[in-house]
């Protein structure tokens, strides 16, 4: 529907920047929905080796409730995980979306900055806020990290962030606390959580570290 | 319920912000929001299958025995050394969250199980952290962390009998 199948390959004097420019991975003008290989990234990322390991065990597991429990208890129990399933998704698809807009909106250079420059016991709660709101998978997050230690922060805060990252992020939160779990757990989660990377930074400023930096993976260069 | 309203809120309104940025941001964002979704909506779906079935295998007496009113300090520590096992990203973690709560676990032992999930999860330290920061800095951050999930518990318990 969206693919479009014939590709210029910049002949054209004259549009052959532009024409290239889109079509470069590398370039912030990529235009990726036109081109069929980042589709079939797409659907390898999709149908990967754990979906077939989870399909696999949905299986089994099927099968083990249709020999051990009988006919009727499997029905029921696949429409049960249907009416689940209906519940659930929409919800995580809002989120997958609501987290995709919030990684381009919220400014990660000036994040790593802002708590690279402070220390002490501030620098800690930065720290925490930091983590929080860190959009992203843990390849951002740790690639953040990586940057906040190279920009001078010590041990403790390096701990807080990625402690703050790993249970108060808001992209957690928002994308399977709240549709899995509902709103009343998520938010007990979020509160009772909420001191504990400060502790844990001060619990680790004691000990030396290394930093290696990595690129992040992405869908383009999969292609 | 007010789960559900408050992200599709967030959505629309982030919806709103990205397309007041422009073309190249929503397209970004877009990209990202599909890449998230592949690698997400179909694992996520047989998962819940998958955990559906094995929630009918498992007695939920086992579960609510555990992890349910009456172990208390042990079904805290259960639920804590449960977390890092999951062998799996937040798909599969979440799913056997789910399936604790229909099953009785209480809310405390529910925080403790995805606290711990989330800071000690096998697949993320063998994937990110050791080839990214070394096992100077795990160590380091498994001795400060790892009295978290039960802290959390803890005050969870804590927030709940007082709420």
């Amino acid at each position: 529907m969206i693919i479009t199948t014939t590709i210029h390959t910049g002949t054209h004097t004259g549009t052959a920047i532009r024409m290239t420019d889109r079509n470069d991975p590398n370039s912030p003008n990529f235009e990726f929905w036109r081109h069929r290989r980042w589709w079939r990234a797409f659907f390898i990322a999709g149908f990967g080796p754990m979906f077939f390991v989870f399909l696999t065990l949905a299986i089994l597991a099927g099968a083990a409730v249709w020999l051990v429990e009988g006919r009727e208890i499997f029905w029921q129990a696949l429409e049960d995980d249907l009416q689940i399933l209906m519940d659930t998704v929409p919800r995580v698809m809002a989120a997958v979306g609501a987290a995709g807009i919030m990684w381009v909106l919220l400014p990660r250079d000036k994040i790593s900055a802002m708590v690279g420059r402070n220390s002490g016991l501030i620098g800690l709660c930065l720290a925490t806020v930091a983590g929080t709101v860190t959009p992203g998978g843990p390849t951002s997050a740790f690639a953040l990290l990586a940057m906040i230690g190279a920009m001078g922060a010590d041990r403790g805060t390096m701990v807080t962030y990625i402690t703050a990252w790993a249970t108060l992020g808001l992209q957690r939160i928002l994308t399977w606390d709240i549709p899995m779990m509902g709103f009343d757990l998520s938010a007990l989660r979020f509160v009772a959580t909420l001191p504990l990377p400060v502790v844990a930074g001060l619990i680790a400023r004691m000990l030396p570290i290394d930093l290696v930096l990595k690129a992040e993976i992405r869908l383009r260069d999969k292609m | 319920m007010i789960g559900t309203l408050l992200l599709f809120f967030i959505f629309s309104a982030l919806l709103i912000t990205i397309l007041r940025r422009g073309k190249l941001s929503t397209l970004e964002a877009a990209e990202r929001a599909l890449e998230q979704f592949a690698q997400v909506i179909p694992q996520l779906c047989v998962a819940l299958l998958a955990a559906g079935f094995l929630a009918k295998l498992i007695p939920s007496a086992l579960i609510a025995n555990y992890l349910g009113p009456e172990a208390g300090w042990t079904g805290l520590l259960i639920a804590s050394i449960a977390g890092p096992i999951v062998p799996a990203g937040p798909v599969l973690a979440f799913s056997i969250a789910a399936l604790f709560e229909r099953a009785g676990a209480t809310p405390e032992t529910l925080v403790a199980f995805i606290t711990s999930w989330s800071l000690f999860t096998l697949h993320r330290v063998v994937t990110y952290e050791l080839p990214l920061l070394g096992g100077s800095f795990l160590k380091l951050r498994l001795l400060s962390v790892g009295f978290l999930p039960i802290a959390a518990g803890l005050l969870a318990a804590l927030i709940v009998r007082l709420v």
